[in-house]
């Protein structure tokens, strides 16, 4: 994150006006509230902060925020928040949106964010279920899963998220979900101050669609916290092996964080333009670059 | 403890006085969202409960900050709003789609259990004995409202054989 101003703000300073029409109990309902507590945590004023976010149930959720929004096209949340960071690096830049939306038909964008190190902060609201569309199987539905669109069972692996992002090399990867909202606040607040890419999994429960073993009940019979393990966050291979578990633990804690940060995309560009600006031509000049001598 | 950041042996009187009010105003906040979201899904009943808990949650807290006014002005309060997580407000889990009136009070019957337990938890570690004090009455006034939600539940008429969720659609309908 590159700060600017930070001022003292209230959590309510980051809620909208607008009220969310998710259904009741829905687990997205507790990620907002951690979002504005991490946010009033931060201290950024909310006009420098942009909020980006594809289609489905949890991608309304920039609205909900006094940040600026930009509710966009299905899959497509980071490479508009990337085009946002890059047009104003001073922003502090979010993305969001389901398990459908992030790892389907957007999927393809995460290693390239990774790669470039971004400075974004990507919060995922995986539910394991296309819930808008009213329950279908999601890339991180369980293997035998039944659901509308596979009435038999599923016959597919779930993605891991968490896996998926260690092995392309995020330097912030964490899980947070609701039966731990101060845990949530400090894993979302902690993402959002690494500088560079930072990814954040969060196991949101559907009331409507999703089964009994993923609402909260459920998912605190298998949760367990990463700090209590003893867990090092800076060892990315001891990530990956709690990673692989996803699915059959909640892990909730910080999995990786990069102990020495790489320069994130916006500080090579910035270094680059400094470079060239050295032998850069005047305005009035700069058609001589394309005459032949 | 759901709550982050305090030391509950170093609050003075002024931080548990804006910490009281905070708790109030996050309940009242929660009910507020969930009367919007019973209206919005057509359960005006529950919506009708959930607003007289934002009444009352706003009137105690409206006491409490008179109260914090009275001793110690506008002195800028030290502790905020993200220091305190779902103290007395219902968790957002509480909330379902058309619920009773009977479930809605039940919801609103464990949140202030939950802050009994919060305060009564906190009582040991509270080194300042007026802040001990307060805790102590902010324990004793959650018994309160205990009773007040027993005795809205007990207006109620008997609950049907037959409840409104049996008419709700099964999640997963595959057709």
């Amino acid at each position: 994150m590159n700060g600017t101003t930070t001022m003292e703000f209230q959590p309510k300073d980051y809620k909208s006006d607008l009220k969310p029409i998710w259904c009741p109990g829905c687990g997205d309902f507790s990620v907002v509230a951690a979002i504005y507590r991490a946010l009033a945590a931060i201290g950024r004023p909310p006009h420098e902060i942009a909020f980006v976010s594809g289609i489905g149930c949890s991608s309304r959720i920039p609205g909900y925020t006094t940040a600026y929004g930009f509710n966009s096209v299905h899959g497509r949340s980071l490479p508009i928040a990337q085009g946002i960071k890059m047009a104003n690096p001073e922003l502090l830049v979010l993305a969001a949106g389901g398990d459908g939306d992030g790892f389907s038909i957007g999927g393809g964008h995460i290693p390239h964010m990774i790669r470039r190190n971004m400075d974004i902060t990507y919060i995922v609201m995986d539910n394991q279920i296309y819930g808008l569309t009213k329950g279908q199987l999601s890339p991180t539905s369980k293997k035998g899963r039944t659901s509308s669109t596979s009435r038999h069972g599923s016959l597919e692996q779930p993605v891991n998220p968490l896996l998926y992002a260690l092995a392309y090399g995020a330097g912030f990867v964490a899980q947070a979900a609701p039966i731990d909202i101060a845990g949530m606040a400090a894993t979302i607040e902690e993402a959002i101050r690494y500088p560079g890419f930072a990814f954040v999994n969060i196991q949101s429960p559907c009331v409507t669609y999703g089964e009994e073993s993923q609402q909260i009940k459920g998912l605190k019979a298998i949760s367990e916290s990463l700090p209590a393990l003893g867990h090092n966050p800076a060892d990315r291979l001891a990530a990956m092996d709690l990673a692989q578990h996803y699915g059959d633990k909640l892990h909730l804690g910080v999995f990786y964080r990069n102990p020495e940060p790489p320069p994130t995309y916006g500080d090579l560009i910035k270094e680059r333009q400094e470079l060239l600006s050295k032998d850069a031509l005047p305005r009035e000049r700069i058609l001589d670059l394309f005459i032949k001598k | 403890m759901p709550t982050q950041g305090f030391d509950f042996a170093k609050l003075t009187l002024m931080d548990a006085l804006d910490l009281a009010v905070l708790v109030e105003a996050e309940a009242k906040e929660r009910y507020e969202e969930f009367a919007y979201q019973m209206e919005q899904h057509r359960t005006p009943e529950a919506a009708r409960f959930f607003r007289y808990m934002v009444e009352n949650e706003t009137k105690h807290g409206e006491q409490l900050a008179q109260r914090r006014q009275e001793l110690f002005g506008s002195t800028k309060a030290v502790v905020n709003g993200t220091m305190l997580f779902d103290v007395e407000a219902p968790d957002y889990d509480a909330a379902r789609a058309f619920m009773t009136p009977r479930a809605a009070m039940a919801a609103a019957l464990e949140s202030e259990k939950k802050a009994y337990a919060f305060f009564s938890s906190a009582i040991p570690a509270i080194k300042d004995p007026q802040v001990r004090a307060l805790f102590a009455e902010l324990r004793d006034e959650e018994l309160e409202h205990q009773d007040l939600v027993h005795a809205e539940l007990a207006k109620l008429p008997e609950e049907a054989l037959v409840s409104d969720e049996d008419f709700v659609d099964p999640p997963n309908s595959p057709d």
